[in-house]
């Protein structure tokens, strides 16, 4: 049984004639399902638990980067596949999944192919894509092992899924949210000439560092903010670790990994 | 630095200008670029740039040193220094190579052969003899 839920912002009446055209389509190849409206209000975990125990075996988000990863953090917890319809702007986890349009996505969803991907966790929310944190002094401990001090004018993620700023890495060894590691990686941030707006832009030169990682823990002097997905902020300290298989999702021929 | 999980070895890059302290140990390709202190074990292929400070005991299955280190060097096979490399420690390696220009303070092992032993003339056709003698002895039984 298929469980669609569509983000609040769907509501808008641009997105109608969209919607329509998706519910025919699902309906076509006969994968339609419960529709739930998401919203402030509507307690999402509750919903996706009594669905759960109901018998719902895939939920399906219709929405963006920002609909799926909150209910990855509660589809990580229960036995359950979990799919995406990309409607909107900010789609960059659908595209790393293969799906590249909403037609794309129905289509995606009837030939089910399920991988079973790892996710990060990060004082224990999960995140798919990746943790950006905000530049300072930090140090990394890894593995209980050894101890990374990056410059404090850098860039630092923790990487799953191939960031859209990690270009010119040759190898496809990393990034792979299938192998059972995550990445630290470390960049310059160097100085743009055009436009105050954007004073810094990420570099994409031999400078970089990356280390694969299972368990690491990121302290600070001071509190650092860190994004997790684009998303959630946490502050460090944070204890950071690999859930390997951790998530069942349905992935298009056109993936990344 | 890990074996993944599908085979294929992870390469690991430190950048410059970043610090790294303690056990660094790697399952796949290292590179360093910037400061280790500690010690460094891989069991594939370590590649220290020109700029790169290593105040560790390394140990890798082959390595191309152009920085610095502080450090022995255990490599258990191929090792190259190029003409930027400095070393302040001991060395053995199955097969070394040291170009022109390269530092080395400390002590060099090399290969596995064992040093021949000087005999006497005498000892050694009399040792041949023996050897000679046992086949022989042992068709007639």
């Amino acid at each position: 049984m298929y469980l669609y839920l569509y983000d609040s912002f769907l509501n808008d009446k641009k997105y109608s004639s969209l919607l329509a055209k998706i519910e025919t389509r699902l309906t076509d190849l006969g994968i339609g399902g419960k529709i739930f409206r998401l919203s402030p209000l509507r307690n999402v975990s509750e919903l996706i638990n009594d669905e759960a125990r109901a018998g719902a075996q895939t939920i399906v988000v219709v929405g963006n980067d920002k609909t799926f990863t909150q209910i990855i953090n509660l589809a990580a917890k229960i036995d359950i596949t979990i799919g995406i319809i990309p409607v909107g702007p900010d789609n960059k986890i659908a595209t790393a999944l293969g799906i590249n349009s909403p037609e794309n996505g129905c289509a995606v969803l009837a030939s089910r192919t399920i991988e079973k991907i790892d996710l990060g966790k990060a004082n224990g929310t999960y995140f798919l894509s990746s943790l950006t944190l905000s530049p300072g002094n930090v140090t990394i401990e890894c593995e209980d092992q050894f101890k990374i001090t990056p410059p404090p004018q850098q860039q630092i993620s923790i990487c799953n899924l191939k960031p859209a700023t990690a270009n010119g890495f040759g190898t496809t060894s990393y990034f792979n949210p299938k192998d059972g590691l995550l990445e630290i990686l470390i960049q310059p941030l160097t100085p743009l000439v055009r436009g105050l707006g954007q004073l810094f832009r990420r570099s994409n030169s031999q400078n970089h560092s990356i280390i694969p990682f299972k368990k690491i823990a990121i302290r600070s002097r001071g509190s650092i903010s860190i994004l997790t997905d684009g998303q959630r902020i946490l502050k460090t300290p944070v204890e950071i670790e690999i859930a390997p298989k951790k998530l069942k999702i349905i992935v298009g021929k056109d993936r990344i990994f | 630095m890990f074996k993944k999980e599908d085979g294929n070895e992870v390469e690991t890059v430190i950048g410059p200008s970043v610090q790294v302290e303690g056990n660094f140990v790697a399952n796949g390709d290292v590179i360093i670029e910037g400061i280790v202190s500690g010690s460094i074990k891989t069991e594939k292929n370590l590649h220290i740039g020109a700029e790169a400070k290593i105040f560790a005991d390394v140990y890798a299955a082959n390595a191309v040193i152009a920085g610095e280190v502080q450090g022995n060097i255990k490599v258990k096979d191929g090792l190259e220094l190029t003409n930027t490399a400095k070393i302040f420690g001991d060395i053995k390696a199955q097969v070394l190579t040291i170009n022109a220009g390269a530092v080395l303070h400390g002590k060099c092992d090399s290969g596995d052969e064992r040093k021949s032993k000087l005999e006497k003339i005498e000892e050694r056709e009399k040792n041949k003899a023996k050897e000679t003698a046992q086949p022989m002895a042992e068709k007639i039984k």
